[in-house]
């Protein structure tokens, strides 16, 4: 594959405006991570069905964390009138570019992570390289969210 | 109090004898190998029937699914059927866009899946 149709793999992402809302550092506290998420997830206006969207896909990152490095990973919160962002940020690698765009095999064992994340968000960002992985899951505040 | 916790039952029945083990809390990768054993050690007594009630389980990760289709082969291979009982909204998604519930049968209530 020609390396221009691949991901960019060397650039940071940009950063969103503003300062991030919340941040916090986890290692093995993936419920209070989930807990966290949650809240600002109802309280930006998603939907219930939306927010556990977000909530699942955030885990599932910060799972990664948890099974391919040894030190902590740190959750980041932005939200505007138009979404919600959350970014997980480790020290690890994703080799693969097309991590979580295939669907796994129905039987398989592994690999439903990343296929996941890229399922219920609206927007999946990633960053991999050297020096860590940022992935930013966006989910969008739509009108029907907060009219409900 | 732990994340997750998991009771297991044989209830008396009618029709055919199954295990019933109930999960409740959150599963996830921290947890996943504590309900691996759970189930291995029930897998390992040959029941025909095997069902696991969500009902009170919050929140499932794809680390606890894997434990569950592992679980889920082994009791193919032994002939026999695990069935998945009372997910709520947020695993039932999960489960659907994971293709899980087109491998293992998924029920709405635990006396829907001993009616089988």
């Amino acid at each position: 594959m020609p390396s221009d149709l691949l991901p960019s793999r060397s650039q940071s992402l940009p950063v969103p405006t503003g300062d991030a809302m919340y941040q916090h550092t986890y290692r093995t506290d993936l419920s209070q991570v989930r807990a966290l998420v949650l809240q600002h997830a109802r309280e930006a206006g998603l939907t219930e069905a939306r927010a556990n969207d977000l909530v699942l896909a955030v885990s599932e990152v910060a799972a990664n964390t948890l099974r391919h490095t040894q030190a902590s990973g740190t959750l980041s919160f932005w939200r505007d009138e138009n979404e919600v962002i959350c970014e997980i940020r480790d020290g690890g690698t994703i080799t693969d570019p097309m991590a979580g765009r295939r669907r796994p095999a129905a039987d398989a064992t592994g690999g439903h992570g990343l296929w996941l994340v890229r399922q219920v968000c609206d927007l999946v960002e990633l960053d991999s390289g050297a020096s860590g992985t940022t992935i930013r899951m966006h989910m969008a505040i739509r009108t029907a969210d907060v009219e409900r | 109090m732990d994340l997750l916790t998991t009771s297991v039952a044989t209830p008396e029945s009618d029709t055919e004898p199954y295990t019933l083990v109930a999960l409740d809390g959150e599963a996830d990768v921290t947890n996943c190998n504590a309900l691996r054993e759970v189930l291995e050690a029930e897998v390992a007594k040959q029941p025909s029937t095997l069902i696991i009630d969500l009902s009170l389980l919050r929140f499932m990760d794809s680390s606890a699914l894997h434990v569950i289709l592992r679980a889920n082969r082994t009791m193919d291979r032994q002939g026999g059927v695990l069935a998945l009982a009372a997910p709520r909204d947020p695993v039932a998604k999960m489960l659907r866009l994971t293709a899980a519930d087109q491998l293992l049968p998924v029920y709405a209530s635990v006396d829907e899946a001993t009616a089988g």
